[in-house]
């Protein structure tokens, strides 16, 4: 099998080949009327505007034309961008059999240039690393000086009648500068030219060397991951290694001039990040913490951070940093049913005039995640796809990951990503957190349930048994109290109310309840006798106390009726009911002792 | 129990200030070496862990990590992390390694309760725990990112404790196992496990001496021993040393007493009073004399190793600074101030006596051993400042104890006078019963109230910075946070070729391999004293000696700390002294004598009066270099 694809993705590539082996012509009746070309150095990248006016002068109509570039430039080419009226132009590679040692690139015109006529257009390009540090190590103190060799003419497979250059420069210092004449310096620029009358393919180097301290900073790799949770969250992670590209630090790094002198021009201490308006939870940290110096600022349309490394970055010094923060799905994920489009930049701001080597873009889509299909605004390499796995995952989140060589702040496009997420997986989650929790709890009831010894234990049984038997004694004991209270309440109402026979049928009740209820206690003492004959001989010294408490409760209440009915004496009263209470106390006494102990 | 899973929560969470307050990093020093470890033994797995060689330190020697470690703590947070990733809840080995001490202080509550407990009862039980959850003397060796063995030790020892107490109780097999289970634990995470073997035969020497002994501390006792010490030879570090060394000693003796004592009841038993005064006195003479002489001649033959310096130390406290440097040269070893006992226990240290007293007034089994325990303790926390560490959880038992004991007395009063006001009146001779009492325990919440706050407070403020981020206050009061130990340690890491061997004193050593991941020459595990020794006379010679010395070590890089600038005191001017002793401490470094290093008068003067020994040695030179020129707040 996978000789099979092997063999194939072979004759994939050679076919590839062929088809970028068929080259295309010059075509002479193009002429490059007026190119006006702006060469921006001031910054560690190298961004060329021209402005062209092609016309036609043969006889045929011309759809395309072609731009040349050296090798070198070719290499470092980061950016190409060609647009006319207002629309973007399609290009693409392309060579040419005579000039093999020139690139080529083969723009579309919009509509076909008709003979005699004119067309502007305007070709944009960013180059990185072509400014060279020179020399290429310096002092703390010193200033940095890079030297810019190029082409005084526009490179050009055309005739161009006229060409001016203007090279915008970061500051007046320049130590050197190639001149062909015209040229006029005034300030931060140089103009060379007005060239006329230039034939295709003509080169003259130009050499500029001057003052540059800006910051010659290059990302070397830069990992973005972007997590999307359809809970409303998106997490975007950044990981970042930066190098300083310009001239190399030489000797010593003296940390008291750096804060007393501020002469180091050339160094890095901090630069800006701009992140979206809407990002929150920011972080910026390392493999050893959190970096403590950095400042945010939140703006109307962006938040900026203000990154500062741990360490200035010199020459030739590097550090690695990782940048986070969440910003809400709603205005990055837009759904229709099931159908979901993300749309996010493809590659964010790092600072100002950035160039990235290497980017990976890594997109963490939820589980469940079908029919994946991305949209990128440039080619990309797609890497195949992998799993991750985090919190509550099961199958694992599948994970679209492309990477690009060589990018610069132009890159900053959005790629769009279409996918299928059904919504009902959307409870997977908060239903594998109840079915966890399920599962505990039943575990913990079986297992509070579950006997395993393997020999019954009839002391601890039996034990078990009577303390559950004396809890019932001491239930129906409550009743039984409660009841007397009862009867002493009937008792004190009789001695107001006088009426004896509402009375004698209220008591009567009560004694039946509380006949039950000692029957009851006798019941389960029976049973407390099987298992532990102590406890039984307290229930029973419990109902004897019981039978003691009732008697004189009863007989109190005989001598209250006798004192309504007259047939007692206040006086005799008094006397028979001081003893009775007395031993009603006492047996209430004896009880709450031997309650105490069961 | 609502109280009790409060007390574990709430030991958790106030151990979080140093998160809140700065981020969540490993603290201190000794912390970075065991991140490191437990990151290596999380992605390499046990094997190759336990045989690992590491080359980035004690350069050009190396360590072998497995075999001079304790992997307890590695061992629990690596196996932490992959149950978590295992039910994919991603967290990174840093977190899980910074949260490790809270949880484990958590868990010592519980283990707190029990043990008081068993003790005294629920309530002691409920006071212990939650005053073990907020001791400052705890908390100062348990705060998020004090990664350290005694993070996890002193739960294990607790714990130990704790099933010890169950075993004699109970006098069953299952709970002396689950002791020597415990017990294992404990050695395989701390080298205080020393005091756990020696604190337990001792209990059973005292039960012994009082006529406690039973049949349930023989079976307790037999089966901790022999398992305890099988399972804690498995330890590589430990290997043979508990049947070797000095310190082990005393329980492999209290185990023979015991097998005697058991025999004598036997024989006892068996035969008449008279016949057994005889045997007896006849065995246990020569048993003690030939025991003593073995000792004698085995000691003498190298075959039992004597103490090492450290326990030396412990007993007698001016052994260390007057014979080895490097012991004394570390704060955490010396003696400990009489106001720092205050600052880390509070109210405790007046509650603790109370509490030796009423255990004396119930002397059971269990009470012996917590007395013992403490008053062993508080002697070591006399001696070593480090130590305050196991001192503070008897604190928190007994002070437990204490307060249970003494409110449960008192509230009972105000309870009867409630119930009972007709009786109070014939009662004279309690004088105002009710209101006293009722002021009694408000005096006791005050109490309690305020070492509450105490605990904050100290919490908060003393020990919840990581140490590797400092903070200061600004004049216009906001916070300024200087970062310069990982700038230096990131620079480092990201800047020098990746076999650099960096110099520097050993407090920075498992910094340096663990932040700027750089080869070290000496580290915070002073194991070879030669070597650091070397390290302290490249420090303290002139340039030209100390170049000739780097070059016989291969340094590429030298790392030294310096706080004049900032008035950061404890730089590396401020240890030099003990670089200076140490490195003179040794054979090679002869030509480095401490007095050549003070001023004539016999100060310590970093100034330009200053010993010009001082002046041109070559850590003066690399932190006062151009200094002059700097302006500093002081002028």
């Amino acid at each position: 099998m996978e000789v099979i694809v092997k063999v194939l993705v072979t004759l994939l590539v050679v076919a590839a080949g062929a088809a970028a082996a068929t080259y295309d012509s010059i075509n002479r009746d193009v002429i490059n009327k007026k190119v006006d070309r702006k060469l921006d150095i001031s910054s560690q990248l190298l961004k060329i505007t021209n402005k062209i006016t092609l016309e036609n002068g043969g006889s045929g109509a011309v759809r395309s034309f072609l731009l040349a570039f050296t090798r070198q430039e070719k290499e470092n080419l980061s950016y190409l961008n060609a647009q006319s009226g207002g629309t973007v132009l399609k290009f693409g590679e392309a060579r040419v059999q005579e000039h093999r040692d020139i690139e080529f690139y083969k723009v579309e015109l919009k509509d076909a240039l008709q003979p005699g006529k004119t067309v502007n257009v305007e070709v944009e390009i960013i180059m990185t690393q072509l400014l060279e540090p020179y020399p290429a190590t310096i002092q703390q103190g010193e200033k940095q000086l890079v030297r810019y060799a190029g082409n005084h003419y526009v490179l050009s497979p055309y005739t161009t009648t006229t060409q001016t250059t203007t090279v915008t420069l970061p500051s007046p210092n320049i130590e050197s500068y190639s001149r062909l004449k015209p040229t006029t310096h005034t300030d931060t620029s140089i103009t060379y030219g007005p060239y006329d009358g230039v034939a295709g393919f003509s080169e003259d180097p130009m050499n500029i060397h001057f003052e540059n301290n800006s910051p010659f900073l290059a990302v070397t790799k830069l990992e973005r991951v972007i997590e999307v949770s359809h809970w409303g969250n998106i997490a975007v992670e950044e990981t970042i290694d930066v190098l300083h590209i310009g001239a190399k630090l030489k000797g010593p790094f003296s940390r008291y001039d750096y804060q007393r002198e501020h002469n180091s021009y050339s160094s890095i201490k901090s630069f800006k990040t701009i992140m979206p308006a809407s990002a929150k939870d920011v972080y910026y940290r390392d493999e050893i913490g959190n970096i403590s110096t950095s400042h945010m600022r939140v703006q109307d349309d962006a938040v900026e951070l203000d990154l500062r490394p741990r360490f200035p970055l010199f020459g030739g010094w590097k550090t690695h940093y990782k940048i986070g923060y969440n910003v809400p799905s709603y205005e990055y994920l837009y759904s229709s049913g099931d159908h979901y489009i993300l749309k996010m930049r493809i590659l964010d701001h790092v600072f100002d005039d950035f160039a990235v080597d290497e980017l990976v873009v890594k997109i963490i889509l939820p589980e469940g995640v079908r029919n994946i299909v991305l949209e990128t605004p440039y080619p990309v390499e797609r890497l195949p796809d992998t799993l991750h796995f985090t919190y509550l995952d099961t199958v694992g989140r599948p994970v679209v990951s492309v990477t690009k060589r060589n990018l610069v702040e132009s890159h900053i496009q959005d790629f769009t990503l279409h996918y299928q997420f059904p919504s009902i997986l959307m409870l997977q989650e908060p239903l594998l957190v109840v079915i966890a929790f399920f599962i505990l709890f039943i575990t913990v009831i079986i297992y509070v349930r579950l006997d395993l010894t393997l020999s019954k234990d009839d002391a601890t049984e039996a034990k078990m048994r009577v303390s559950s038997y004396c809890e019932q004694v001491h239930t129906h004991h409550d009743k039984r109290a409660r009841l007397y209270e009862k009867l002493e309440e009937e008792l004190q109402k009789l001695k107001s109310s006088k009426d004896v026979a509402q009375s004698q049928t209220a008591t009567k009740k009560i004694q039946a309840t509380i006949r039950d209820e000692t029957q009851a206690i006798a019941d389960i003492g029976a049973k407390i006798r099987a298992d532990s004959a102590e406890y039984a001989e307290k229930v029973l010294e419990l109902q004897k106390l019981d039978k003691i408490l009732r008697d004189s409760v009863l007989q109190q209440l005989t001598n209250v009726e006798k004192l309504v009915a007259g047939k007692m004496s206040k006086q005799q009263y008094m006397d028979a009911d001081a003893p009775l209470h007395k031993k009603k106390e006492e047996a209430l006494e004896k009880i709450k002792s031997i309650l105490g102990n069961i | 129990m609502a109280v009790l899973s409060l007390a574990a929560i709430l030991s958790f969470s106030c151990r979080l200030f140093s998160v809140l307050r700065f981020e969540s990093v490993i603290h201190e020093f000794d912390p970075y070496f065991n991140y490191r470890t437990t990151k290596f033994l999380a992605e390499e797995g046990f094997y190759n862990f336990h045989n690992w060689f590491d080359d980035r330190a004690w350069y050009p020697l190396g360590r072998i990590i497995g075999g001079t470690i304790y992997p307890g703590l590695m061992v629990t947070s690596a196996a932490i992390y992959h149950i978590l990733n295992l039910v994919n809840i991603t967290i990174d080995v840093r977190n899980v390694c910074v949260f490790l001490a809270p949880l484990f202080s958590s868990l010592t509550t519980l283990v707190t309760y029990h043990l008081a407990k068993e003790l005294k009862g629920p309530g002691a039980g409920l006071v212990a725990a939650v005053m073990i959850a907020i001791v400052p003397g705890y908390i100062s060796r348990s705060v998020a990112g004090s990664y350290d063995n005694e993070g996890i030790a002193i739960f294990c020892m607790l714990l130990t404790y704790y099933m010890w107490i169950k075993a004699v109780k109970t006098g069953t097999l299952f709970w002396s196992t689950m002791a020597s289970l415990a017990y294992f634990y404990m050695v395989s995470s701390w080298g205080g496990y020393v005091f756990l073997i020696n604190i337990i035969p001792l209990h059973v020497l005292t039960l012994m001496i009082t006529g406690r002994f039973s049949h349930r501390v023989y079976v307790a006792y037999s089966t901790l021993y022999v398992i305890g010490t099988i399972l804690s030879m498995q330890i590589s570090f430990v290997g043979f040393q508990p049947v070797s060394t000095s310190e082990h000693m005393g329980a492999f003796g209290v185990f023979g007493l015991c097998q005697i004592h058991a025999f004598v009841d036997y024989v006892r038993s068996r035969l008449n009073k008279i016949q057994f005064e005889v045997l007896f006195r006849a065995v246990i003479s020569t048993v003690a004399v030939t025991g003593i002489l073995v000792l004698v001649v085995l000691t003498a033959m190298g075959k039992i190793a004597p103490w090492t310096g450290r326990f030396y130390s412990l007993l007698d406290p001016s052994y260390a600074k007057n014979n080895i440097p490097i012991i004394a040269s570390v704060s955490e070893h010396q003696p400990t101030a009489w106001s720092s006992f205050y600052f880390d226990l509070q109210m405790l240290t007046f509650m603790f006596p109370v509490g030796l007293y009423f255990c004396f007034t119930k002397l059971t089994d269990e009470n012996i051993f917590i007395i013992l325990y403490g008053v062993l303790s508080i002697y070591f926390a006399g001696v070593m400042v480090r130590l305050m560490l196991v001192l503070a959880p008897v604190m928190c038992i007994l002070s437990g104890i204490a307060v249970s004991s003494m409110l449960s007395t008192y509230m009972k009063q105000i309870d009867d006078v409630k119930t009972e006001k007709k009786k109070a009146k014939f009662e004279g001779n309690y004088f105002m019963r009710s209101e006293i009492a009722t002021f009694f325990v408000c005096v006791m919440s005050v109490f309690l109230v305020m070492y509450t706050l105490h605990c904050t407070w100290v919490t908060s403020e003393a020990y919840s910075s990581p140490s590797i981020v400092l903070s200061a206050r600004g004049h216009d009061g906001s916070r300024i946070i200087f970062d310069d130990f990982r700038e230096a340690y990131y620079w480092l890491r990201h800047n020098t070729p990746e076999d650099a061997k960096v110099m520097s004193w050993w407090d920075y050593g498992y910094q340096i391999t663990a932040m700027a991941n750089r080869t070290i020459l000496v580290d915070n595990n002073t194991w070879n004293n030669t070597h650091i020794s070397r390290v302290g006379q490249a420090m303290a010679s002139t340039e030209d000696k100390a170049y000739e010395i780097m070059r016989e070590l291969d340094v590429d890089y030298v790392l030294v700390i310096f706080g004049g600038l900032t008035g950061y005191s404890s730089d590396d001017i401020n240890k030099f002294l003990w670089m200076v002793r140490i490195g003179g401490s040794t054979e090679k470094g002869g030509h480095i004598k401490e007095h050549d290093y003070y001023t004539p008068a016999g100060e310590f003067r970093v100034d330009k009066e200053g010993s010009p020994t001082l002046l041109n040695c070559l850590m003066y030179k690399m932190c006062y270099y151009r200094f002059g020129q700097v302006y500093t707040e002081g002028g």
